[in-house]
């Protein structure tokens, strides 16, 4: 017994730096309608296979920084705590109405503001009551397989157990429902590439006031 | 009579007054004429002028309101409060009672008529007033429409439920769109009314078919505000951008259609009217103070110039009724003026004038009375040439027989009476046929006929009037019997020849008279009456001269001194 008990314990050893060896990535480009790439878009797993665990419950950081959100578009895991420090001089009044997580820190400073769980999947928009130009969003997705295209549009995803999973594209303008980008793909220990089309409406948001000498 | 021949016949007075009151008339009229043109034309201008400023004074209201309007409902929807209510709208247990009540509270700390919500895509939320009609989409209804498309406040005119309203639909964010705010103010009568007291004019506002507000009363709306009919040919003026006069309820109004921008069925229009009769009210005034100015003005010109004309024309007049005198032969009448002026002056050359006639009068008088009138005509005629004329003339001489054992029988001033008066019948005679009277040589007469009148029938003239004066003396000398006087014995002679006749004598003491040797022998002729007992004798000259009416008696043969043949005399007994 001691020695199947062992041969076990080696063999899931063995087996662990296998899977580990035998993980790959995603990656690819999220582009508009005229090829541009897209950036700030959230390229996230929707469904996976029990192997792609959760891990443990994350924390995450939004800033405010010179009277703007740092990042703009932050996607947590469920069940994630943010926290949402105030790095200017002045105090901010964060607030959400969204469905997905209302919630509101009202005039603090600094970290004088408790930190905040979201517990339902789904997009948090996020502003400021006093600068009415500040605003980000908090994508709630289900997996902790996310990431946020830069620049270029470019995304990847890494360390996914090789399985079925259904990615899907998001952004904060796209015309198309979340639900409609999905892609299925089979990964078996080599990494592939995937883009997304995504058509954007106008970009709306509002040009920030700084002008007078006391914003710091 | 034309009105020509009316002025030059009418008198000085009445002309003098017709043309001064002419002149004032004219002047006044003219004054009262072209103040009502000027004062008329500037006060069209005038309420011209104030109805274009009016349009843009107003248009300028309607978007200032607009303006604050839609600022309050900017920093409205900025409320943080308010975001959080409306946000509700996404909870599962959203209450529309809350929304609804926060509605009327927000609407009535703004001020406005009208406060609605709707959520993101323009579904309408909460009204106020008036309860929750959720369930409508304003998507397509301005200016929620433009707030949506645009993302930013949007604002227009339009109609809700009746009445007109001054809109603003305002997206409220949190961050993004959560919902829009749409307010409303009211263009109504009491709008009408603030605006009226701002411009100092009435509006309306009113498409083709609707009136939605006026600053008139509501009951004087109808007669006051142009009818359906006349309302859209009259919007169709708007286009000109130029005031217009109309007449409506019997007061003239000034009226400019100004287009006004909003979302209705019609397109909207504001009428603004001035009325052009109260802009007018000062000039109808002014115009009954210069016409009673202006008569007063008249009458008293009137005056002057009556009396100013009786200044001159009474002293006129004065003369004209002394020529009229004069006229009659009235030379003793002297006009009494007495001024210092061409008036004064005229009268004492009238009175000089009349003075010189008289005495001219009186010495034609006087002359005459020695002289026959004939000559003095002719004298004073200037018919006498000065130098003396060679002429045929023929000369009477008369005397009377007896006359000094009459004499003695008279006294001095019985016997010039009776002398005087056979002598007015002697020269009655004479003058009868054209005679005259030369001279009386004590108590006869020496006539001649032919000069200074000349005659063609001198001789037969000198004849007749021989047995004129016979026959008068025969008259006489029966009332002379009858008196007891003694009658009167004449004798007559006449002869013809040619003589210088002119004046003789110096020029103070000139008479009439005629030269040449025909005078002496007439002379001899008479003398020889008494001689031959006859009462007229002719020469032959005369006789050959005498037509046969005349009935002739004896000859006889006259020597004369200084001729060597004797003359031929022949007695006239009378004329047939």
């Amino acid at each position: 017994m001691d020695f199947h008990r062992s041969l076990i314990i080696v063999l899931a050893l063995a087996v662990l730096p296998l899977s580990a060896a035998l993980a790959a990535g995603v990656s690819g480009r999220v582009v508009g309608a005229d090829g541009k790439g897209i950036a700030d878009a959230v390229v996230f797993v929707d469904a996976a296979p029990e192997s792609a665990a959760a891990r443990s419950p994350a924390t995450a950081t939004m800033d405010q920084i010179n009277k703007t959100f740092v990042p703009h578009v932050l996607p947590v895991v469920v069940g994630t705590e943010v926290r949402f420090p105030n790095r200017d001089q002045i105090s901010h009044h964060v607030y959400s109405f969204s469905r997905t997580k209302n919630f509101e820190l009202p005039l603090y400073k600094g970290e004088n503001a408790p930190p905040v769980l979201f517990d339902k999947p789904g997009v948090v928009k996020i502003g400021c009551n006093i600068h009415d130009w500040m605003s980000a969003v908090i994508l709630v997705v289900p997996t902790p397989h996310f990431a946020v295209t830069d620049a270029e549009g470019h995304f990847k995803l890494a360390g996914l157990p090789p399985g079925n999973y259904r990615l899907l594209a998001w952004h904060e303008q796209s015309r198309e429902k979340t639900a409609d980008t999905a892609q299925r793909v089979q990964v078996a220990g080599s990494d592939l590439e995937l883009t997304f089309q995504l058509s954007l409406s106008d970009d709306r948001s509002r040009p920030a006031m700084r002008g007078s000498r006391w914003d710091q | 009579m034309g009105p020509v021949g009316w002025w030059s016949r009418s008198r000085l007075r009445t002309k003098i007054f017709v043309a001064f009151s002419a002149l004032v008339v004219a002047v006044l009229i003219a004054t009262l004429g072209f103040t009502q043109f000027v004062v008329s034309r500037e006060a069209q201008r005038t309420l011209n002028r104030e109805l274009l400023t009016t349009g843009q004074l107003f248009d300028g209201l309607l978007v200032e309101r607009a303006a604050r309007l839609r600022t309050n409902s900017i920093l409205l929807a900025s409320d943080f409060a308010l975001k959080r209510i409306i946000a509700t709208h996404f909870d599962a247990n959203y209450d529309p009672a809350t929304l609804a009540s926060a509605a009327l509270s927000y609407q009535s700390r703004i001020g406005a008529e009208l406060l609605w919500i709707t959520d993101e895509n323009g579904l309408l939320l909460v009204s106020s007033p008036g309860a929750s009609h959720g369930g409508t989409s304003l998507a397509s209804f301005s200016p929620v429409k433009e707030a949506l498309e645009s993302g930013e406040a949007a604002s227009t005119i339009g109609e809700i439920n009746g009445v007109l309203f001054q809109l603003v639909a305002v997206p409220v964010f949190g961050p993004d769109v959560i919902g829009f705010l749409l307010l409303g103010q009211a263009i109504d009568d009491a709008f009408a009314a603030r605006l009226r007291q701002a411009a100092g004019l009435d509006i309306t506002f009113l498409t083709q078919d609707r009136v939605f507000a006026s600053s008139w009363p509501a009951q004087d709306r109808d007669r006051l505000l142009p009818s359906n009919e006349a309302r859209t040919e009259f919007l169709h003026w708007q286009a000109a951008h130029k005031p217009l006069l109309l007449k409506l309820a019997g007061e003239r109004f000034l009226s400019l259609v100004f287009p006004v921008d909003a979302r209705l069925a019609q397109p909207l229009y504001a009428l603004a009217q001035g009325s052009y009769d109260k802009a007018l009210a000062p000039l109808r005034s002014l115009q009954w103070r210069i016409l009673l100015i202006g008569s007063g003005a008249l009458l008293g010109a009137l005056l002057i110039g009556i009396g100013l004309a009786g200044g001159i024309i009474s002293p006129v007049q004065t003369l004209v009724s002394g020529m009229r005198e004069v006229h009659r032969g009235n030379l003793h009448y002297r006009s009494s003026i007495e001024r210092h002026d061409e008036l004064g002056f005229l009268a004492k050359s009238f009175n000089d004038m009349v003075g010189g006639l008289e005495e001219r009068e009186h010495l034609k008088d006087t002359f005459g009375r020695f002289v026959s009138h004939d000559v003095a005509e002719a004298v004073l005629n200037g018919r006498v040439p000065l130098e003396g004329e060679r002429r045929d003339v023929t000369i009477l001489f008369q005397d009377i027989r007896g006359f000094t054992g009459l004499s003695e029988g008279l006294d001095p001033a019985a016997l010039l009476k009776l002398l005087n008066r056979f002598f007015t019948e002697v020269v009655a005679a004479v003058e009868a046929e054209g005679g005259v009277v030369k001279q009386f040589v004590g108590d006869g007469v020496m006539a001649l006929f032919g000069a200074p009148q000349a005659y063609q029938d001198h001789a037969q003239r000198a004849v007749r009037a021989a047995l004129g004066i016979v026959n008068r003396l025969a008259g006489l000398n029966r009332e002379l019997q009858q008196q007891g006087l003694p009658a009167l014995q004449i004798g007559v002679g006449i002869h013809t020849g040619a003589v210088v006749a002119g004046l003789i004598g110096p020029d103070n003491r000139v008479e009439y008279g005629v030269v040449g040797d025909p005078v002496n022998l007439a002379n001899r002729v008479e003398s020889l009456t008494k001689e031959v007992q006859a009462t007229v004798l002719v020469s032959r000259e005369i006789s050959a001269q005498l037509s046969p009416a005349f009935v002739l008696g004896r000859t006889a043969m006259l020597p004369v001194k200084g001729k060597r043949q004797p003359i031929e005399v022949v007695e006239v007994l009378g004329l047939d």
